[in-house]
């Protein structure tokens, strides 16, 4: 076999950039001319293009649990995804569960974010059996004009949960205190 | 593979295709197919950004050099990686304008696309990939799911997320190079 080693690899920042189109056609043109004669930065590529498309397949099988977008979430009913919505004001319950057909489920915390620069949630799990799961998420991201915060757990997990409870307090951070925006808590049966 | 293509560059390949013309050096059209087919592949997924158009492409447009190679059209057989990005750009171009017409050549080539063993795209395990996700920041996390799932560009997740493109491209070349860590592949 041919030495397939390149002496002058495309940066990995170079190689996303061009992935994701985000490359002027000048900046480009030399990146695709690499590519065509170095088989080694395309199974660099080919390695980026493997982990977009097992991104893309982890979300709609359910196996991500992340804070999203209200973009997002549209994207996911464009593609065709079942999803089951709950809206829960500060300091509410709202009782909910997932469907086996379903492909994911999202909570819609309501929250006044104005002048806020960073949040944080303090989760915690009850499975009512007396097994009590507490993290914290810090930095959580959020746009400069949302109201709300949007959890999407994972939907392959919480498939397999008993009934439980979770609760979210989301706290605003700042260099000297914390100061509660709401507690969200999701009552959670099986289907 | 046979080894007698195996130490082969890509111009000595795409010479010993034209130097055999139609008698057919087998070998060295398999090789040259196995190795050019991903090159086209992915520059169907980044610009068509659909798997099956372009594997469609990747077919089309190796058959066309392979074709090309076997008439002698091609002068500069050492330039065949320039002559096959130009061939994939010009057949993208024609699929956007909606012009392209597929060259019957699946006709000439019989069940030669079929039959070369053309690496099949990578895939990741499922599972580990989302134990490597959850195992990043939540912003990180957030930041490569609205990348890659919604295809965005870093200006488009900098605006959804308040932040500045810059930082958006910082945390996620950080993500990305965490994620392939723990794949147990090379971050860089």
């Amino acid at each position: 076999m041919m030495s397939e080693r390149c002496e002058a690899p495309i940066a990995l920042e170079a190689l996303v950039a061009y992935w994701l189109g985000e490359l002027a056609a000048s900046a480009e043109e030399p990146i695709e001319e690499h590519l065509f004669r170095c088989a080694s930065c395309v199974r660099r590529l080919e390695a980026l293009a493997a982990l977009g498309s097992g991104i893309r397949a982890a979300v709609r099988d359910g196996a991500v649990q992340a804070l999203i977008t209200p973009s997002f979430l549209e994207l996911m009913q464009r593609q065709g995804m079942r999803i089951r919505e709950y809206r829960v004001e500060a300091g509410a319950t709202v009782a909910c569960t997932i469907q086996a057909d379903d492909d994911a489920v999202v909570g819609r915390m309501q929250v006044a974010l104005a002048g806020v620069h960073r949040v944080d949630a303090l989760h915690r799990l009850d499975l009512l059996d007396g097994r009590v799961r507490e993290w914290r998420v810090d930095d959580v991201p959020f746009g400069p004009e949302a109201r709300e915060l949007l959890l999407l757990p994972s939907a392959s997990m919480l498939k397999q949960l008993p009934a439980h409870a979770l609760r979210v307090e989301l706290v605003a951070v700042d260099d000297r205190a914390e100061r509660s925006l709401g507690t969200y808590t999701f009552a959670h049966t099986p289907s | 593979m046979p080894d007698d293509v195996a130490g082969l560059d890509d111009a000595a390949l795409a010479r010993r295709v034209a130097a055999a013309g139609e008698r057919i050096d087998s070998h060295a059209e398999s090789e040259l197919y196995r190795r050019l087919a991903p090159r086209v592949r992915l520059y169907g997924l980044r610009h068509l950004r659909d798997p099956h158009a372009a594997h469609d492409l990747m077919q089309q447009v190796l058959l066309m050099t392979l074709e090309r190679l076997r008439a002698g059209k091609l002068r500069e057989p050492e330039r065949i990686g320039s002559f096959v990005l130009g061939m994939s750009r010009m057949v993208v171009l024609e699929i956007r304008r909606g012009t392209w017409r597929r060259e019957t050549l699946l006709d000439t080539f019989g069940d030669m696309a079929e039959a070369v063993d053309a690496p099949e795209p990578l895939a990741l395990d499922a599972d580990k990939l989302a134990a490597c996700l959850q195992a990043l920041a939540e912003r990180e996390r957030t930041v490569v799911v609205l990348t890659f799932f919604a295809d965005k560009a870093a200006d488009e997740v900098a605006g959804e997320l308040g932040l500045t493109a810059g930082n958006v491209r910082v945390i996620r070349h950080r993500a990305i190079a965490r994620l392939r860590e723990c794949m147990g592949g090379d971050p860089s």
